[in-house]
């Protein structure tokens, strides 16, 4: 256990995160509405040693309630539409909604009109657009910086 | 008896395997492979939309005939009770197995979850926190990829095999591939079974890493996921350097390669793969040494081995279970002379046997991959002069399992796609892992197959 702990903390001083200058947060609850499953993998790993994405306040939360922002990743599916409604509209407001990954963006969708509803805006209002087959994790940790920044900038507002 | 089910019977006691049953232009086909590998269609009829089920025979075809059931609407006789799989229509009655009895209760999970998880729902039947049966339904993220590829050229049909999962891509495309190429009688050369070895094993790599990383979250092990996060990073990190992308998309292409590794790349491939196999035994020992990690693993999840050759268990899955069951070791069109499956000492079936597996099967990749990297990769052609066929079969063994594809072609076009992934073939096998443990060890249980969600839905 003493190994496994000197060496991620060996590692954390090789790669060097630099420290946030930030005192804010924003609580995210991802939602997979029909991914192929790398912007899974890529949000994984976003909080491994190598990115760390809590040192920015940015944590993946388990319930709606608790969340900030929904992180939507895959074209959505006729059969997810409904349950991504139901955690969007489990969530306190202000709410925003984040598409992660090419395919919840809309661009080159693959599959059949009577499987797909479409991109994730055919289905909520989204707030911020992270593309990328799939986005890497330290661009998925910069796009969610900055909507951390438009929050504070529109802090208090209600959608 | 019907002539299809006899031809299946005999196929089956002369030592073959079920590996894939769907449905086009009005038959049945159930593909079978003889223990050296080669592949056997039978066809059943479908007359007024029935067809008798194999399912006898055969319990591994129960969720294929039950997708053919929904997306294609036959009626399997013989298959009672005949319940949905990706039609979610239907009323919670028609699709769980009815439990009774004293204080037996449903906890209903999903379809989305806690964490950082792909999208299915899972329905438990306890008393108590006694797991009595589970019911998954699956097909979320059903996207309707193989009718969407249907009427595409072989080069423009890879992208849906490639995307129906970034954890597979190259198994799936792979395994496309070769079905192609076993349609239009192309023959790989040595150096394109190279190239391709060499990205499926780099795949497995990452994979292998992942999956060791996400058993230490199943538990809560936070210093073990880290550990195993972090080689997992380097592993992607490799991919990128040597590829342009971290899942290894657009590596394979029908008929060809043009992927290539200058003699830096092999220079450096081979020395991040040295650190990589240093930093995972070194944190492979503190997990053995890790008491309260080590007390979760043993006879949870149990998979025995007469199980898994009934339910069709394949890969890492079937392996940890005692079955020496390997699509490497009948693979003509890669670079896998003389391989040998390896398994852990103790092939109980439980979790600590699958994550034991990952772990030897992770120094037989790097051996496997440094061994290949003994020059730099070039493109290059397949090669002409074998005999064409309507209908190719391409079988690849993906980090999960053997992963097959059918293609059905009309000259140059795609007639019918068929992809059954390992994921597929396993995703029964988990829910008789469940039944009889403890709910709080579901997660661990689930996470010691770590299949995919994406490419049993496709």
């Amino acid at each position: 256990m003493l190994t496994l702990l000197r060496d991620l903390r060996s590692l954390r001083r090789t790669v060097a995160l630099p420290r946030p200058d930030r005192g804010r947060s924003l609580a995210l609850r991802h939602v997979d509405a029909g991914s192929c499953n790398g912007c899974e993998h890529e949000l994984t790993l976003a909080s491994s040693p190598y990115y760390d994405l809590q040192r920015f306040g940015l944590g993946l939360v388990a319930s709606p309630r608790h969340a900030d922002v929904l992180l939507v990743t895959g074209p959505v599916t006729s059969r997810m539409r409904e349950p991504l409604l139901a955690a969007y509209h489990a969530m306190p407001e202000p709410r925003r909604v984040a598409a992660l990954g090419d395919c919840a963006l809309g661009c080159n969708v693959l599959g059949t009109h009577d499987a797909l509803v479409g991109s994730v805006d055919e289905v909520l209002p989204v707030a911020l657009r992270i593309s990328g087959c799939p986005p890497r994790p330290d661009e998925i940790a910069a796009a969610l910086l900055a909507l951390i920044d438009q929050k504070t900038d529109t802090h208090g507002e209600r959608d | 008896m019907s002539r299809h089910r006899d031809a299946l019977q005999q196929s089956v006691e002369a030592g073959s395997r079920f590996v894939a049953l769907y449905a086009s232009e009005e038959t049945v086909r159930t593909v079978l492979v003889s223990p050296d590998g080669t592949p056997q269609i039978i066809v059943a009829p479908v007359v007024d939309g029935r067809t008798q089920s194999v399912v006898d025979l055969v319990p591994a075809a129960a969720w294929d005939e039950r997708e053919a059931g929904d997306l294609y609407a036959i009626r399997f006789d013989g298959h009672e009770p005949m319940r949905p799989l990706v039609n979610h229509d239907l009323d919670l009655g028609s699709w769980t197995v009815p439990v009774h009895g004293h204080d037996a209760y449903q906890v209903a999970v999903g379809p989305i979850h806690a964490g950082v998880i792909e999208s299915g729902h899972f329905r438990f039947h306890l008393v108590g926190d006694r797991i009595l049966h589970l019911d998954v339904r699956l097909f979320y993220k059903h996207r309707g990829l193989e009718r969407a590829a249907e009427g595409h050229s072989p080069e423009g049909g890879i992208a849906f095999a490639q995307r129906a999962c970034a954890g597979c891509a190259v198994s799936n495309s792979l395994a496309y591939a070769h079905a192609w190429e076993d349609a239009l009688g192309l023959a790989p050369t040595r150096e394109l079974a190279r190239s391709r070895t060499i990205l499926l094993e780099l795949e497995r790599l990452w994979s292998h890493l992942n999956d060791i990383a996400a058993i230490c979250a199943g538990v809560g092990f936070a210093a073990g996921n880290n550990r195993f996060a972090g080689l997992t990073e380097r592993a992607r990190r490799l991919n990128a350097t040597l590829t342009g992308h971290r899942f290894l998309f657009n590596t394979i292409s029908v008929g060809g390669s043009t992927f290539t590794l200058t003699r830096e790349q092999v220079g450096h491939a081979y020395e991040q793969l040295e650190a990589i196999r240093d930093e995972s035994r070194r944190a492979w020992r503190e997990l053995l040494f890790n008491a309260s990690f080590q007390d979760r693993l043993p006879d949870v999840g149990v998979v025995s081995v007469d199980v898994a050759r009934t339910l069709g268990a394949v890969g890492p899955t079937a392996r940890a279970s005692g079955l020496a069951e390997d699509v490497r070791t009948t693979s003509r069109r890669l670079a896998y002379d003389d391989f040998q499956p390896v398994a852990p000492k103790r092939t109980a079936g439980d979790v600590q046997a699958r994550l034991e597996q990952r772990a030897v099967e992770l120094l037989q990749i790097v051996d496997l991959l440094e061994s290949l990297l003994d020059a730099p990769v070039n493109p290059t052609a397949a090669v002409a002069g074998e005999l064409e066929a309507a209908v190719g079969i391409g079988r690849v063994e993906s980090p999960r399992g053997a992963t097959v594809c059918v293609v059905e072609r009309t000259n140059r076009q795609i007639k019918r796609l068929h992809l059954r992934t390992g994921s597929y073939a396993n995703w029964p096998v988990v829910v008789h892992a469940a039944a009889g443990n403890l709910l709080p060890d579901f997660p661990l249980i689930n996470k010691s197959f770590e299949l995919c969600y994406a490419c049993a839905d496709r």
